[in-house]
């Protein structure tokens, strides 16, 4: 594998650029270059080869010097992406410096990035759901935002044709509300997961406990080795296992010969040619020589990830664009979103002291969302829903630091598993606040002398409401469930914490209330596409990764079509 | 940390009855660690022999290795040195000598002179004293919580010290690093120990 083509600067010109090399950036890079278009990809970090780059993927703890601990200079360039509790010696150099990328929480907001090749595609939870017209109709049917220009009817085949290549592991259910994927052999729940599932699926009409659905190979495919159980992900994975843009897309693109990546790229903005009514290219920063460089393309795609996309669009004025590119509508920045996190319930399931499992599955359980279906019961407390992930284990020797005992008993006893634990948490869906913005702040500089970002957004009553539900929900499905010691909980965490941002450029039908259209591009510069969480309209309750990829396959296939026209 | 990681390595609080230590427990214990046979990168003389008699006493040599036996007071003292800020490890210098302040007043001794019986006295007192940590969703605390303070934040140290080694956590525990496969549910004695990670 490997040696990607970085000699950006003998050739200037391009047929694309893709900004950024992480899951949308990704395919939006494989499926152009197969397409036979010479692609310039920008990432604004390093070169992070598969394994090659991957220096603690096969570390025991005992290998680790400080056997993970972080070092005081570690943590200080994490004070925002640490509050995140991910954040350890054996992926840090997979997470951004904040102290080199400041950004400033107008209300609090935990913004978690990773300026690398590969981008958050390296350290993602790899839950991988189709949306539904549940979800692409909500807005239309409550009016809550603007509408979808798409339905699912749009997306599904775009859901096969990324599936089939990505890898995705799951059960078909053929639940309306969260349509089954082209699936890998799902993976299987243990004992007391079983045990769970029975009851709750028995005492909750309409309610289902599943195995998660996952980007991680249950089978071979494509010369990538399947999970070997270990979950050391956030390190890399030396099979290949799991999709990332390093193992999976970037790779590929790579394959056809027409791939170009150009690592310490910060792009300072899209660059719009008047006289021609659309973009001619893109103005890089050389992070490493702070050199400015303006390539050129036929077609600009835009995935950076949400904020810094939208920072990105906001950046690139003209006169034809004073507020930022495609910003018409004055929508640019806002709608911003994400899914609540840690709200649910936890207990211990008694009954399975002599059972144990092999493995570490980096997986767990997912209750999909039951509340305001078209059929089933409605709330009157809130629009949308929510759903569960979780799963269950036994204790290991970290219970000991709470057992109050100690000595020869407490330290041989500590060496059998103890009890079954079991916890469901729930993500709810954020709707579509035009006050929830980001903006560019000209007073806050990052190292490069860019303006950064300001973010202003928080949960309202709907999203409140809706975790009131959950941690209820959850607490009462575990006591049906026979659960015991069950304790209920909400961190009320600020937004960011979902690591789902989605919306600021939302994708419309109606370029006075949107960014862009049902294909992903930018209302009134139609050469330029934005296929990252940033087109996002509403947010669903269903993690949103797979959505980007089929948003982005579909773009990239009409872009080129577009070409072929010479419609671009 | 992954965020399926989940609960496994978290501490919980497990309702276990309060352990009060067999006599033969205390016998074991009662390890000679009054002259300190390493040198340490952070800790004072008496600091480190203040560690040492924690590990032991926490976790004394059995049939299975004890925590000096495989370092665990020469890993803490590195992690004060290598982890903390200046902050911390004023804080934790400040600790050990309350600890002590401490044992001396109620028992006349520091904690590393102090008898197995006083030294089982001291740690009852604490473990009756002392928060809970609280539970953990995906590496991030749920619910209530309150400081754990210096004793059981120790104690939670020690058990890593000990437990992440690599004789305990290869030749002791459950050392599996490649799986291959997920079995989800199979008798634990087919496994024995608990998983090493």
């Amino acid at each position: 594998m490997a040696n990607f083509n970085i000699d950006a600067d003998k050739n200037l010109t391009y047929d694309a650029i893709v900004i950024g090399s992480g899951i949308s950036g990704g395919w939006a890079a494989k499926e152009l270059c197969e397409a036979g278009l010479k692609t310039l990809v920008l990432e604004r970090g390093r070169i992070v080869e598969h394994v090659v780059d991957y220096p603690t993927m096969t570390l025991d703890p005992w290998e680790h010097d400080l056997r993970g601990g972080l070092t005081p200079e570690q943590k200080a360039k994490h004070p925002k992406g640490g509050r995140s509790g991910f954040i350890g010696a054996m992926n840090e150099h997979f997470h951004a410096n904040d102290v080199e990328n400041p950004y400033t929480e107008v209300k609090p907001f935990m913004w978690v990035r990773a300026h690398q090749m590969g981008g958050r595609s390296l350290l993602w939870g790899k839950q991988t759901y189709r949306w539904s017209d549940l979800d692409f109709e909500a807005n239309a049917k409550d009016g809550h935002g603007v509408d979808w220009p798409i339905r699912y009817k749009d997306l599904a085949p775009w859901y096969t044709h990324v599936e089939k290549f990505a890898g995705i592991s799951g059960e078909a259910l053929g639940l309306p509300q969260l349509p089954d994927s082209h699936f890998l052999p799902p993976m299987e729940l243990n004992c007391v997961e079983k045990h769970v599932k029975e009851r709750i699926e028995k005492d909750f009409n309409g309610r289902n406990m599943i195995i998660g659905r996952v980007a991680h190979l249950t089978e071979p495919l494509n010369g990538r080795g399947k999970c070997q159980y270990r979950n050391r992900c956030d390190r890399g994975c030396p099979y290949g296992a799991y999709f990332s843009s390093n193992a999976v897309t970037l790779p590929a693109a790579h394959a056809t010969g027409n791939l170009t990546i150009r690592p310490f790229s910060i792009v300072q903005s899209v660059v719009y040619d008047e006289q021609k009514g659309k973009a001619s290219g893109v103005r890089i920063i050389d992070s490493e020589t702070s050199e400015e460089i303006v390539y050129k393309a036929k077609i600009v795609f835009v995935n950076a990830s949400t904020l810094s996309t939208t920072q990105i669009l906001l950046n690139s004025t003209s006169s034809r664009f004073p507020n930022g590119l495609g910003n018409d509508s004055g929508e640019l920045g806002h709608n911003l979103m994400d899914h609540t996190y840690r709200v649910g319930a936890m207990g211990t399931v008694e009954g399975f002291d002599d059972q144990y499992y092999k493995g570490r599955r980096p997986n767990g359980i997912y209750i999909p969302r039951y509340v305001n279906l078209k059929d089933g019961p409605q709330s009157d407390k809130f629009v949308r829903g929510f759903g569960f992930q979780g799963g269950g284990g036994r204790s290991s020797w970290g219970a000991g630091s709470n057992q109050e005992a100690f000595g020869a008993d407490f330290k041989d006893g500590l060496m059998k598993p103890g009890p079954w634990e079991f916890f469901i948490t729930g993500f709810s869906e954020c709707l579509p606040y035009h006050e929830n913005q980001v903006y560019l702040n000209k007073d806050v500089l990052d190292k490069w002398g860019q303006p950064t970002l300001s973010i202003d957004a928080e949960w309202k009553a709907n999203e409140l409401a809706l975790n009131d539900q959950a941690r209820q929900d959850a607490k009462e499905m575990l006591e049906r469930a026979g659960l015991k010691d069950i304790m209920e909980f909400d961190n009320k965490h600020e937004m960011g914490f979902g690591i789902h941002e989605m919306g600021t450029a939302r994708m419309g039908r109606d370029p006075k209330t949107s960014v862009l259209n049902g294909t992903n591009q930018v209302h009134g510069c139609a050469n330029v596409f934005v296929t990252d969480g940033a087109s996002m309209t509403s947010s669903s309750c269903v993690n949103p990764s797979l959505t980007y990829m089929a948003l982005t396959a579909r773009a990239a296939n009409h872009a080129v079509s577009e070409l072929k026209k010479l419609n671009l | 940390m992954n965020r399926r990681d989940a609960l496994k390595k978290s501490a919980l609080a497990l309702g276990a009855a309060a352990g009060a230590p067999t006599l033969l427990s205390l016998l074991q214990a009662c390890a000679q660690t009054d002259r300190l046979t390493w040198t340490p990168q952070f800790l004072k003389e008496d600091q480190a022999k203040f560690i040492s008699a924690f590990v032991d006493f926490l976790l004394p040599k059995t049939e299975t290795p004890g925590g000096l036996d495989v370092k665990a007071d020469v890993f803490i003292d590195l992690i004060y040195a290598k982890t903390y800020d200046e902050a911390g490890q004023k804080q934790a210098e400040a600790d050990i000598e309350k600890f002590n302040t401490d044992c001396k007043t109620k028992f006349g001794k520091v904690f590393a002179e102090l008898s197995p019986e006083d030294k089982a006295s001291c740690f009852q007192e604490h473990e009756a004293n002392s928060p809970k940590f609280p539970k953990t969703v995906w590496g991030g605390a749920v619910g209530p919580r309150e400081p754990v303070g210096f004793y059981r934040g120790l104690k939670s140290t020690v058990l890593w010290a000990y437990f992440s080694s690599e004789e305990i956590g290869k030749n002791v525990l459950s050392y599996d690093p490649i799986p291959g496969e997920f079995r989800g549910c199979m008798p634990l004695s087919e496994v024995g120990n608990t998983w090493s990670f």
